[in-house]
């Protein structure tokens, strides 16, 4: 023990969890403004399918943490509504696969209201969407689905991969006007990381370079950011210098970013754990195929998406289903050696 | 399906070709590998091998005469095939659209390079392109070359035919690696003699003196760079009292101890690798949206051989003595002259000097070389009046043109340099 213990320190870097840092997220929107509350199933008393709420119930009451039936698409109906009137609702889909229940009314209405109105009406709600493999929750736990929602219009889809960038882009998310779905992966959280006290923003559509590099950029979102930024650093002791995007926002979709990290690297690899035909990675590819960083491709694009299967409930297979380090490894080795 | 054989490129600069003799006849049987006929290209013959094993039909006749490069000159029939076939072959097949036999140099210098086009069929399998092919269509076209967009560009860029270049790649994919291998070899190689020409009948216009691998990489590389590079132009006269007196101090005791006079130019690289450090943006390359600040000054020097630009680099001349780059520069020169300059020697330049003052020229401005971001032109050094404290004076005077890329380079930062390269030519001991 250090006698140095009684000095007023500041502790250099505050570590917590992602789900921490979305409930001290929450907190601190709705400490600043009456108008945000919590709206799902088991998120009051229970805390939260995955302990995010946790105990946000005792602070601010069953007024503003509402627990709800079992009903997706009554729960994202009366969220719509509530935006509509003025409040700031931040839904939770207990799995980001139920959300498929709720659809119409975050596809029909929620995206498309401020627009068929004018403007004199607009949507601020935010939904929270845990979902990813990796639990051994089967084939209608564990779905991605988050390029279903990037192809719509008026949505906002975010997938922040650290605690850092979860607090903030949650707070983002509830300033913003529009509605805005935060899929989060229930790998990550609880994961640690570095997260600042007190209100800051990290603004949604802006992508973030984890690492610099030279031979080939990989770009990935949540947890594949997380393990394209592992793969990196073992690509880089072996002589491979990869450059990793964590993308961070789906929509809008920070183009800038990837396209002058190609620009450089000459090579691009996308990952991403939704199923890998029509997904992100066929979005991004085109969109380099499409631009004038076109010219500067010097191997085809790279896409490592999910198998084209429901998911499995067998670990083994669940793991194969869905890239890993070592596949990211293997295909970014590929790809800088030019056998790709 | 019968294999076309085609004349192929086996040089990069070739366009036409010439059937010097058959070594099969009509309906003759060969096997994959042999020798079929001799190409004559300006440069050499050489023997052409069978791309595939059958029979021979329809052979144009050796003439002698100019051919264009990927014209069909014969067909392999497979044993059981119908000779009509020959007039209408269909695409898509494999190893018909670029069958071009693997080419054995028989006498003459290497080709810089010999073509090895891959089978253009898709890895899928046949029907890539239904359309049928008339034979006399049946080029090696840029088409079935299996690049990337960054090595297409490249040799765009550079002014290299992409079917010039070998392929490294999985299947022989042309990556950007290969362009520029390919280029570092045209780079080195000798211009072709073009001497061996046929006294064709000059024409009315006068004589078509075809580019030369060298030519059309200059040509197109100071086309990018006014195409690019907005230039604008900088315009001093400065006195060279100082460093004359400087060159005839010192030039005898560097002559003795490094074997090279130190030259006008020379020392001129050292004045500007003085100062260079200073103004980062004269030596600095634009990447993408970005400016790359060099760390080191390499001075390219502007010199001509056989009619061609070429561009020796001396390298470190911010920290160099003017005796270091006297000698480096005597050996660039040497390599010059005696066509052993290596690629390596070529690349890499930060900034240039591009002096013709020994031509009698007063002044003139300069393409920038590309990447680098400015370029100094130096006119001839001459006697003429100036005022000096109210009195008029003779003093042996020059001019200096900047050229800068207006991308980077301000108006003002191109005259921070140039008032401190007055300083240092006027008073070379500030860079002491």
């Amino acid at each position: 023990m250090s006698t140095l213990t009684e000095a007023p320190v500041e502790s250099a870097v505050r570590e917590l969890t992602y789900a921490e840092a979305i409930r001290e997220a929450l907190a601190i929107a709705m400490e600043a403004d009456e108008r945000v509350f919590l709206f799902g199933e088991d998120v009051g008393v229970y805390g939260g399918a995955f302990g995010v709420s946790g105990d946000l119930v005792h602070r601010f009451g069953t007024e503003r943490v509402i627990d709800t039936p079992i009903s997706e698409l009554g729960i994202a109906g009366a969220a719509v509504g509530a935006a509509i009137t003025g409040m700031k609702p931040v839904l939770e889909i207990q799995f980001s696969d139920f959300v498929t229940l709720a659809m119409e009314q975050i596809v029909n209405q929620a995206a498309k209201i401020r627009f068929m109105f004018g403007g004199k009406a607009k949507v601020p709600m935010v939904v929270r969407l845990p979902g990813g493999s990796g639990t051994g929750a089967a084939a209608q736990h564990s779905q991605s689905l988050e390029a279903w929602f990037a192809h719509v219009p008026g949505l906002k889809v975010i997938q922040p991969s650290s605690p850092h960038d979860a607090k903030g882009m949650l707070l983002s998310a509830i300033d913003d006007p529009n509605p805005v779905l935060i899929f989060e992966h229930k790998l990550l959280y609880k994961t640690k990381g570095h997260v600042p006290e007190g209100d800051y923003r990290v603004p949604i559509g802006k992508a973030a370079v984890r690492r610099e590099g030279r031979d080939l950029t990989i770009v990935g979102s949540s947890i594949m950011a997380v393990r394209a930024a592992a793969a990196a650093e073992k690509l880089a002791e072996e002589g491979i210098d990869a450059e990793v995007i964590d993308l961070r926002s789906l929509r809008p979709i920070d183009f800038d970013t990837i396209a002058a990290s190609v620009r450089k690297t000459h090579r691009l690899m996308v990952v991403y754990e939704g199923v890998k035909t029509m997904g992100i990675g066929a979005e991004i590819s085109a969109m380099i195929a499409e631009s004038d960083v076109f010219d500067f491709l010097d191997a085809p694009i790279v896409r490592l998406g999910g198998a084209e299967v429901p998911l499995p409930y067998n670990p083994v297979l669940e793991k194969a289903a869905v890239p890993q380090e070592d596949d990211i490894l293997t295909a970014a080795r590929r790809l800088a050696r030019g056998d790709a | 399906m019968p294999v076309e054989v085609i004349l192929p490129k086996v040089d990069m600069d070739m366009e036409t070709g010439s059937i010097e003799a058959w070594k099969v006849a009509e309906g003759d049987a060969v096997k994959q590998g042999d020798i079929l006929f001799e190409i004559g290209t300006n440069k050499a013959v050489m023997e052409v091998e069978a791309p595939a094993s059958g029979i021979i039909r329809n052979l144009v006749p050796a003439s002698g005469e100019p051919i264009a490069v990927g014209t069909p000159v014969a067909w392999i029939f497979q044993e059981g095939e119908e000779a009509g076939e020959a007039a209408e072959p269909t695409a898509g097949a494999p190893g018909t659209s670029l069958a071009v036999g693997r080419v054995a140099p028989q006498e003459g210098p290497l080709p810089s390079s010999v073509t090895t086009p891959t089978p253009s069929p898709s890895p899928q399998g046949g029907g890539e392109s239904g359309a049928p092919m008339n034979g006399r269509h049946a080029a090696p076209t840029a088409d079935g070359i299996r690049a990337t967009p960054l090595a297409r560009r490249t040799a765009r860029l550079n002014g290299i035919a992409i079917d010039a270049v070998t392929g490294s790649g999985p299947r022989g994919r042309i990556t950007e690696k290969d362009v520029l291998a390919h280029l570092a070899q045209a780079e080195s190689a000798a211009p072709a003699p073009v001497a061996a020409r046929a006294p064709a009948e000059t024409p009315a216009e006068g004589e078509l003196v075809p580019f030369g691998p060298v030519r059309r990489i200059i040509a197109s590389r100071l086309a990018e760079s006014m195409r690019v590079a907005p230039h604008f132009y900088m315009t001093a006269q400065m006195d060279m009292s100082a460093l004359q007196a400087l060159l005839k101090r010192v030039g005898p005791r560097i002559e003795k101890a490094v074997g090279v006079k130190p030259s006008l130019t020379v020392l001129l690289a050292r004045v500007v690798g003085g100062i260079l450090p200073r103004h980062p943006m004269l030596n600095a390359s634009v990447e993408g949206d970005a400016a790359r600040l060099h760390a080191a000054v390499n001075i390219g020097i502007a010199m001509e051989r056989d009619g061609d630009l070429v561009v020796p680099v001396l390298r470190g001349a911010e920290g160099k003595t003017l005796a270091e780059l006297t000698r480096d520069f005597g050996r660039l020169r040497e390599a010059v002259a005696s066509r052993s300059i290596q690629p390596a020697d070529m690349r890499g330049g930060t900034f240039t000097l591009s002096n013709l003052g020994m031509f009698g020229v007063d002044s003139f401005t300069a393409i920038i070389n590309q990447p680098e971001s400015a370029i100094l032109a130096i006119g001839r050094t001459v006697e003429m009046p100036v005022g000096r404290n109210g009195e008029i004076v003779l003093r042996p005077m020059a001019t200096f043109s900047l050229s800068s890329d207006h991308r980077i380079v301000d108006g003002v930062a191109a005259a921070r340099f140039m008032a401190d390269l007055r300083e240092a030519i006027e008073c070379p001991e500030v860079l002491i």
